[in-house]
C-alpha cells in the first residue's frame, strides 16, 4: 500500500472551488488537498519553490489543474510539470468548462492525462470528480524512483 | 513563304541584272573611265553612235562635245548622266557599273514639250484634291493612261510579304481588267524588287524583240558579266517575257512606287500591241509616280495618326466598360464593337477561370477551350499572335473559316486565362469589283490567273496579318485588365484580411464565453443541488422553485453549449469521406431512444445509401432530425417515423418523415434560423438552434435542406448532399 500522497487542486474561482472540493469530500478520500489558486502558487507548490519554498517532501498523487487561470495558465502549468525530469509521472487532470477543441488538442500535445470538461449538471460532476479521485488517488501506481516515493 | 509554282522558283534564281543584251530601241556602250576608251558594246552600237564606233577603239566622235561633261560627271557623286544629243534626236543617259561607265541612247520623238508640263502641273492640281489615297491613285493611274497611251494601267500594292493586289486601274478596255487581283510573292521574285528599287521605271517596247548581244559579254580585263540592274535597255528575263505573252500584252511598262524609302508599289502599264515611250514621257511618269507616292506617304502618316486617335477612343470606352460593369469580362463583351475594333476582328471569346463568353465571328467553345490549352502549352508568353494558326497548331485547320489568324493575351498567370481575337482565313474576305476571270483568254504555264490561284494557295488557312498598331493595342488593352484585376485582387486581399481579423475576434469571443458562460450555469445548478441535499425540510412549494432554478441553468446551459457548437461549426474543416448513413442512422436512433424508452414508435428505416462527408457532423444531422421528430410526435401513439434515402444525379438524398404536429409551411422560411421557434417552449422544449445547425452543416457540405408540413399531419425534412463527383452545389 503506497504512502497517502495530496491531491493538488488548482482552482481560481471560488465557487468552483467550493463545489469540487464538496465532491471530493464526498468520496471520502484519505487524501490530503492542497489548493492552489493560480498558476503560479501551483507552480511554486510543485518545484517547491516561492511561498512554498522548503515545503514537506513528497509530491501530489494528481493535480486536479483548471485551464484558465490568473497569472500562469494552466495549458503552462502543465507544459513546465511534464518538460520536467523529476516532475513529469505526476498525473495531470486538466479541468475545465471549455470544450474547445484546441484546448484539447493542446493539452494532450503537452502530455495531459486527462482531460474534464466540467458538466452542468451537478451530478455528473459529481460523478466526474469522484471518478478522477478514486482512479488517479487510489488506484494509480507512480512509477518507481519518482521522488518522494519513500525516499526521505 | 514559298511559291507555289516550280517555274516561279526557276525565276527567282534567274540571274536578271547581267543578262549581256539589250532591248533593240536603243544601244549601249560600256567606257573606261579613265580614257573613256569602248571597252563592250552593243552590237547596234554603230547605228546610234556612228561608224566610229568600235570596241576598244576610243570614245565616238559624236560623243567628243560631251566629254569633259562625262568627266566632270563622273568625278562628282551624282548616280546619272542625261543629256540630250545629236539636236535632241537622242537621248543620253550614263551610269555607273562596275569598274566602266554604261552609256546608253535612246531615239526621241519630236514632241511638244510644252504640253507635257501644262498636263504635269493639271495632274499636281487633281492628286491634291482626290479625297484619299485610292482617288489619287485613280488621277495618277488615268494621268500615266493619258500620257503614255498604254491600253491598260494598273496601281499595285505589295502587303507586308510582297503579295500584290491591284487598287487601282484606268484603260481603254483593250485588255482585260486586274482590278482586285492578286498575285503571290513570287510573281515579282526577290532579285527583280532589288532592281526595281535602284531602277524605278523600266519598260519592254516589243515583247517579241530580237535582243542585241554586247560584245564582249564580259569585261576583257577582269572577266567579270556586265550588270546592267541601272541599264535602261536591259533585256528582260525569257520567264518575264512569256509571262507578258500569256498576259496577252506585247508591251509594258513599270514604274515603281517608294514611300518613305520602301517599296510601296508598282504603277504597271501593258499594251496588247508593241509600244514604246520616249524617255521625257517616261520621266513625266516618274515624276507622277513619286507625286503619288508622296501623297500616300502624307495620307498614311494622317491615317495613322488618325487610326491612333480612334484606337485610342477604342480602348478609353473598353476601360471605362471594364470598370463600370460587374465585372471587366461582362464589361468588355458590354461593348463588343469597341472590343473587335481594337484589333479590327472579326471575333472575340474571353477564356477565364470559371467563364466563356463571346461576341462576333468565333469557332465553337470548345475549339476555342482546344486553342487555349495549345495556348498555354507554349509557356510564358503574355501574348501570341499569328495570321495563320493552322500552321502552328494543325488542329485549328478547320476552324479556318473564323480562327485563320488569332491574337491572344493572357490575363492570369494563376489560371489558363485569355482573350482571344479571331480572323477569318483572307480568301473569303478578299472583295472583288468585277469578275476578274470573265473574258480572259489565258494560255501557257504562267499567267495572272495561275497567279491569282497561286496566291491564293498561298495564303491558303491565312488570315489578313496583325499590324504593329494592333498588336501594341492589344498590349495595351493586356496591361489595363491586369491592372484592374490586380486592382480588384487588391481589394479582395482587404475584405479578405478584414474579414480574417473579425473571425478573429469572433472566435477570441466565443472562446471567452464557452468558458466564462458556462461556469455560472455549473454553479446554479451545482448549489441548488447542494442545498436540496441539505435542507430535508423543505415544502413542495420551496422544492419546486429549487427545481426551477436547477431546469432553467440548465437550459441555459445547453443553449450555451448549442450556440457554440453553432459557431464552431463555421470554422472547423469539413472533412471528406464515405459515410456509412445505416450505421450512423441506427446509433442515433438508439442514442435518441435512450432518452425516450418510454415512448410507442413506429420505425421504418430504409437502406440509405453511403454519403460524402464528415462523419461526425453528419451524425450530428441525423441526431437533430431523428430527435426532432421523436420529440413532435410525442402526442401520437403510435408515432410514426420514417428514414429513408436514395441516390440521384451526382448526390444523394435523405429525408426523415413523421406524423408528428407539423408546421404550417407559412412558416416554413423561419424554420431554419437560429433561434427561430414554431411551438412553444412549454409544449415542446428546445432552444432554436437545432434546425439552424443541421442546415449549416449541410451547407458546408455543398447540399441543402428543405421541409415540408402540414399542421397537425407532421413532417418531412429532406436534405441532399452532393456527392465526390460533383462540382458545385446540390440543390433539393
Amino acid at each position: 500500500m503506497p504512502e497517502i500522497r495530496p491531491i493538488l487542486l488548482v482552482e481560481d474561482s471560488p465557487r468552483d472551488l467550493e463545489l469540487t472540493l464538496t465532491a471530493l469530500e464526498k468520496c471520502q478520500l484519505a487524501n490530503e488537498i492542497i489548493v492552489a489558486r493560480d498558476g503560479a502558487e501551483a507552480v511554486d507548490y510543485l518545484f517547491g519553490s516561492g511561498v512554498h519554498a522548503g515545503r514537506a517532501d513528497g509530491d501530489p498523487s494528481v493535480v486536479l489543474l483548471d485551464l484558465k487561470l490568473p497569472k500562469i495558465d494552466g495549458l503552462e502549468v502543465l507544459e513546465r510539470v511534464k518538460k520536467d525530469e523529476r516532475l513529469r509521472h505526476i498525473p495531470i487532470v486538466m479541468l475545465t468548462s471549455s470544450r474547445e477543441e484546441q484546448d484539447l488538442v493542446r493539452s494532450y500535445e503537452l502530455g495531459v492525462n486527462a482531460f474534464v470538461v466540467k458538466p452542468v449538471e451537478f451530478n455528473e460532476f459529481f460523478k466526474a470528480i469522484q471518478d478522477l479521485g478514486v482512479f488517479w488517488a487510489l488506484l494509480n501506481e507512480p512509477p518507481p524512483g519518482g521522488r518522494g516515493h519513500g525516499s526521505v | 513563304m514559298k511559291p507555289s509554282s516550280s517555274d516561279l522558283d526557276v525565276c527567282a534564281q534567274e540571274p536578271i541584272h547581267i543578262p549581256a543584251a539589250i532591248q533593240p530601241h536603243g544601244a549601249l556602250l560600256v567606257l573606261d573611265p579613265t580614257d573613256f576608251r569602248v571597252i563592250q558594246a552593243s552590237l547596234n552600237a554603230v547605228d546610234f553612235f556612228g561608224a566610229d564606233t568600235r570596241v576598244g577603239g576610243p570614245l565616238p566622235d559624236m560623243l567628243a562635245a560631251k566629254a569633259d561633261d562625262l568627266k566632270a560627271w563622273h568625278a562628282s557623286n551624282v548616280a546619272l548622266f542625261q543629256v540630250p544629243i545629236s539636236e535632241g534626236a537622242l537621248h543620253l543617259r550614263a551610269h555607273r557599273s562596275g569598274a566602266g561607265i554604261i552609256v546608253e541612247v535612246e531615239t526621241v520623238p519630236p514632241g511638244p514639250e510644252q504640253d507635257l508640263f501644262l498636263r504635269l502641273r493639271g495632274l499636281v492640281e487633281a492628286l491634291s484634291a482626290a479625297r484619299d489615297i485610292g482617288g489619287a491613285m485613280t488621277v495618277a493611274a488615268d494621268m500615266v493612261h493619258a500620257l503614255t497611251g498604254f491600253d491598260r494601267v494598273l496601281v499595285y500594292r505589295f502587303d507586308g510579304e510582297w503579295n500584290g493586289q491591284v487598287v487601282a486601274e484606268a484603260g481603254n478596255g483593250r485588255l482585260p481588267s486586274y482590278l482586285d487581283l492578286r498575285f503571290p510573292a513570287s510573281d515579282i521574285p526577290a532579285q527583280a524588287r532589288a532592281l526595281y528599287v535602284s531602277n524605278r521605271v523600266r519598260i519592254i517596247s516589243d515583247v517579241n524583240y530580237d535582243a542585241v548581244p554586247i560584245e564582249p559579254s564580259h569585261d576583257p580585263d577582269s572577266g567579270a558579266p556586265l550588270d546592267l540592274g541601272f541599264a535602261q535597255l536591259r533585256s528582260i528575263s525569257p520567264v518575264h517575257r512569256e509571262y507578258m505573252r500569256n498576259m496577252g500584252t506585247s508591251a509594258s511598262m513599270s514604274v515603281s512606287i517608294m514611300v518613305d524609302g520602301r517599296f510601296w508599289g508598282l504603277v504597271a502599264c501593258h499594251s496588247a500591241e508593241p509600244h514604246s515611250v520616249p524617255v521625257p514621257i517616261r520621266d513625266a511618269c516618274d515624276f507622277i509616280v513619286q507625286s503619288l507616292a508622296m501623297r500616300i506617304a502624307a495620307q498614311t502618316h494622317g491615317e495613322d495618326a488618325q487610326s491612333r486617335v480612334a484606337l485610342g477612343r477604342i480602348s478609353a470606352r473598353l476601360l471605362a466598360a471594364m470598370t463600370s460593369g460587374q465585372s471587366w469580362l461582362d464589361g468588355l463583351v458590354s461593348v463588343p464593337e469597341d472590343l473587335l475594333a481594337q484589333v479590327d476582328a472579326s471575333g472575340a471569346a474571353i477564356v477565364a477561370e470559371d467563364r466563356y463568353l463571346c461576341v462576333g465571328e468565333t469557332p465553337p467553345e470548345a475549339d476555342v477551350r482546344s486553342i487555349v490549352g495549345w495556348l498555354s502549352s507554349r509557356g510564358e508568353q503574355d501574348i501570341v499572335s499569328t495570321h495563320a494558326l493552322a500552321t502552328q497548331f494543325p488542329a485549328a485547320e478547320p476552324l479556318a473559316a473564323t480562327a485563320s489568324g488569332i491574337v491572344a493575351i493572357r490575363i492570369s498567370e494563376l489560371y489558363p486565362s485569355w482573350l482571344i481575337w479571331f480572323r477569318p482565313e483572307v480568301v473569303s474576305t478578299v472583295q472583288w469589283a468585277g469578275n476578274p476571270h470573265k473574258s480572259v483568254r489565258e494560255v501557257g504555264r504562267i499567267h495572272p490567273r495561275h497567279s491569282f490561284n497561286a496566291w491564293r494557295e498561298q495564303v491558303h488557312l491565312q488570315a489578313l496579318p496583325w499590324t504593329e498598331a494592333q498588336l501594341s493595342a492589344a498590349r495595351d488593352l493586356r496591361n489595363a485588365i491586369v491592372g484592374i484585376v490586380l486592382r480588384n485582387a487588391e481589394e479582395l486581399a482587404h475584405v479578405s484580411s478584414e474579414l480574417q481579423r473579425s473571425n478573429k475576434e469572433l472566435e477570441a469571443f466565443s472562446y471567452s464565453v464557452s468558458h466564462d458562460l458556462r461556469a455560472p450555469f455549473r454553479h446554479i445548478v451545482g448549489f441548488a443541488q447542494l442545498l436540496r441535499e441539505r435542507e430535508n425540510s423543505l415544502d413542495p412549494k420551496s422544492m419546486h422553485y429549487l427545481q426551477n432554478i436547477s431546469e432553467s441553468a440548465l437550459s441555459a446551459g445547453k443553449l450555451v453549449d448549442d450556440l457554440l457548437a453553432f459557431s464552431q461549426l463555421g470554422r472547423t474543416a469539413v472533412a471528406q469521406k464515405k459515410v456509412d448513413m445505416n450505421k450512423l442512422v441506427a446509433e442515433v436512433v438508439r442514442s435518441v431512444m435512450f432518452s425516450a424508452e418510454d415512448r410507442e414508435i413506429e420505425w421504418s428505416i430504409a437502406d440509405l445509401p453511403v454519403a460524402w462527408g464528415d462523419a461526425t457532423l453528419l451524425r450530428q444531422v441525423w441526431f437533430n432530425l431523428v430527435e426532432n421528430a421523436v420529440k413532435y410526435t410525442r402526442p401520437r401513439h403510435p408515432a410514426k417515423i420514417t428514414v429513408e434515402g436514395r441516390t440521384g444525379d451526382e448526390m444523394t438524398i435523405y429525408s426523415v418523415t413523421d406524423n408528428g404536429v407539423g408546421f404550417d409551411m407559412a412558416y416554413a422560411g423561419k424554420l431554419f434560423g437560429v433561434f427561430q421557434r414554431l411551438q412553444r417552449a412549454e409544449d415542446f422544449e428546445g432552444t432554436g438552434i437545432g434546425l439552424a445547425l443541421v442546415r449549416r452543416i449541410v451547407d458546408r457540405h455543398n447540399g441543402s435542406i428543405t421541409a415540408n408540413g402540414e399542421v397537425d399531419k407532421g413532417s418531412t425534412f429532406t436534405f441532399v448532399l452532393p456527392t465526390s463527383e460533383k462540382k458545385g452545389r446540390a440543390l433539393a
